[in-house]
């Protein structure tokens, strides 16, 4: 499991994080006191540092400066204040990424992700499998007993959303959500278009309702 | 200063020294000085007159023409009683010390404004920026929340970070040479920015994306135009039909890339569309929804304006409104 050290000042923006973070499946460590950041920072061992630039009585670009002196720790910067200069400058100490409050979670979470896949060197899977089908990102084709199937930008999305959050019921306002992150700007109509035609060709791949609609709540693989 | 004005406000003194000349001329004449003497006298007399007033014509306007000629070299002209050449008369010189003076007094008050307005705008982005942390909070607090409340609850605070938003803007414009940096960005990239920023309300407001021809770049800067785009995005939302659209496209006329952002939305009355970057201009839309400031654009076109983007509506009642950003091209761009 990957620990992620929240450095914050506000403790309900500290707490709330670490539990959305927690559910994330990321294990959180919390700085409470600020006095000595960087050596708290060496003891954990975190494989992320999530600092507030705006510490109490601390600049954070300084605690940045004096982390990165003694370990390479992948480091996202979260803040208030966003004028080209704090940017700037926050980047130049040895910054990883720049989110500024008030966050979107699922950019903060996405950010978080990506700064870890580099860190840790694994590439972006360009296949993904799971419920007996085979899905080929870098092509755009799943394929399921021998056969295949090509699929069109937003069935390739939303096929991968689903197969990330396998198992669990994604509500349509979910999966709407994260194909907006994606350039994919589709609406409810539109999505069920795509949806139908996503089962019918799976359907043709020996998988019919491998795509089960959860009344009222959502999708589900 | 021309020959008339300056006849004319010594026309008094003329007409007092003619009928004084005119009384000696009399008196010489009644008590027998010849006439021809006289009349010599009178001629020496109006010549010695006239060559004195024609240089004192002169003199004052060249006086006039160097005084002004500071002035207009000044950038901030109340300065001027400050900057002006010494004083070349006992008049002028009485009249200057007061001058200074006044300009003193006046100097004190502009300086004392503008570090109040400083200090004003300094306190609002720090508040805005204090604003921030109780939203995200609240952001985080809210996914615990269930269903419909939750979604109310993020609209709301959604309109939260839009106001607060548009007060950091408005206080960033006093200043815009410390926040701005232009950069070149692709338009799809700042395009795709500005609709993530938004998602959430063009999510809810059921609102169908298109974007056209954004290929190209553009030198601006992301924060800012990413603002701008918000506040259009935000009234197309505000002030959608059915079945609401937004189209983003892209034209390339010469070396310069235009923006246009349109609706199908319930457009804006043809009296109102030239007023609609005014500031606090609402127009009947705004006031019949409630809720509209009439900031949004106002900032718009202030900001547009720092960033060398020309910025044009044109609408239709009922069928939709269409703004224009033309950005400048990278050889016109003058630095900031």
């Amino acid at each position: 499991m990957q620990k992620i050290m929240i450095i914050e000042d506000d403790a309900v923006i500290r707490d709330e994080l670490s539990l959305l973070l927690e559910n994330e499946g990321y294990q959180a460590v919390t700085v409470q006191d600020f006095t000595d950041v960087p050596g708290q920072a060496r003891e954990k061992q975190p494989d992320l540092i999530l600092l507030d630039l705006g510490l109490p009585n601390k600049d954070g670009s300084l605690i940045c400066g004096e982390i990165r002196r003694q370990s390479s720790v992948p480091i996202i910067f979260v803040t208030s204040r966003d004028s080209a200069i704090d940017e700037y400058r926050a980047l130049s100490l040895g910054g990883d990424d720049y989110i500024t409050k008030p966050y979107n979670i699922p950019v903060l979470l996405a950010r978080v992700r990506a700064v870890l896949r580099r860190s840790t060197g694994t590439p972006e899977p360009d296949v993904m499998e799971g419920s007996g089908m085979k899905l080929n990102l870098a092509k755009g084709t799943v394929s399921a007993g021998g056969r295949t199937e090509e699929l069109t930008r937003n069935e390739l999305k939303i096929l991968s959303y689903l197969l990330e959050n396998k198992g669990k019921i994604v509500p349509r306002a979910d999966l709407i959500d994260a194909l907006w992150d994606s350039q994919i700007y589709i609406d409810d109509n539109t999505l069920s278009v795509n949806m139908t035609r996503l089962r019918t060709k799976l359907a043709s791949l020996g998988l019919p309702g491998c795509i089960k609609t959860r009344r009222g709540m959502g999708y589900q693989l | 200063m021309t020959l008339r004005e300056f006849l004319a406000e010594r026309m008094r003194m003329y007409l007092f020294w003619g009928s004084f000349t005119a009384a000696a001329a009399v008196f010489l004449s009644a008590t027998g000085t010849q006439t021809g003497v006289i009349v010599i006298l009178l001629i020496v007399l109006t010549l010695a007159a006239l060559t004195i007033q024609a240089m004192d014509f002169l003199k004052c306007r060249a006086r006039l023409v160097e005084l002004e000629h500071i002035l207009n070299g000044l950038d901030k002209k109340y300065l001027f009683s400050e900057c002006v050449t010494p004083a070349k008369t006992l008049y002028e010189k009485k009249l200057f010390e007061m001058f200074r003076r006044s300009g003193r007094s006046m100097i004190g008050a502009v300086s004392d404004a503008q570090s109040s307005q400083r200090e004003y705008r300094e306190y609002v982005e720090s508040w805005v920026h204090e604003m921030k942390t109780p939203i995200t909070a609240a952001r985080l607090i809210c996914r615990n929340v269930d269903g419909e409340s939750r979604t109310k609850l993020s609209r709301e605070l959604g309109q939260m970070e839009a106001h607060v938003e548009r007060a950091l803007f408005y206080a960033r414009a006093e200043s815009p040479e410390r926040d701005i940096m232009i950069r070149p960005f692709s338009l799809e990239e700042i395009v795709s920015q500005a609709i993530q920023n938004h998602k959430e309300l063009l999510i809810q407001g059921g609102v169908q994306i298109e974007t056209e021809g954004l290929e190209g770049t553009v030198y601006t800067d992301k924060k800012w135009i990413c603002f701008i785009l918000g506040q259009l995005l935000q009234n197309s939302v505000r002030y959608r039909g059915n079945s609401p659209a937004i189209t983003l496209s892209a034209r390339h006329i010469g070396k310069q890339i235009s923006l246009t952002v349109a609706d199908n939305g319930i457009g804006i009355p043809a009296h109102e569309l030239p007023r609609i970057f005014d500031r606090g201009f609402t127009g009947s839309n705004g006031r019949a929804r409630g809720g509209s400031t009439g900031m949004g654009l106002y900032l718009c076109r202030k900001l547009a304006g720092f960033l060398e983007i020309q910025i044009q509506a044109e609408s239709r009642e009922g069928q939709g409104t269409a703004v224009t950003l033309a950005f400048p091209s990278k050889e016109n761009l003058t630095k900031m």
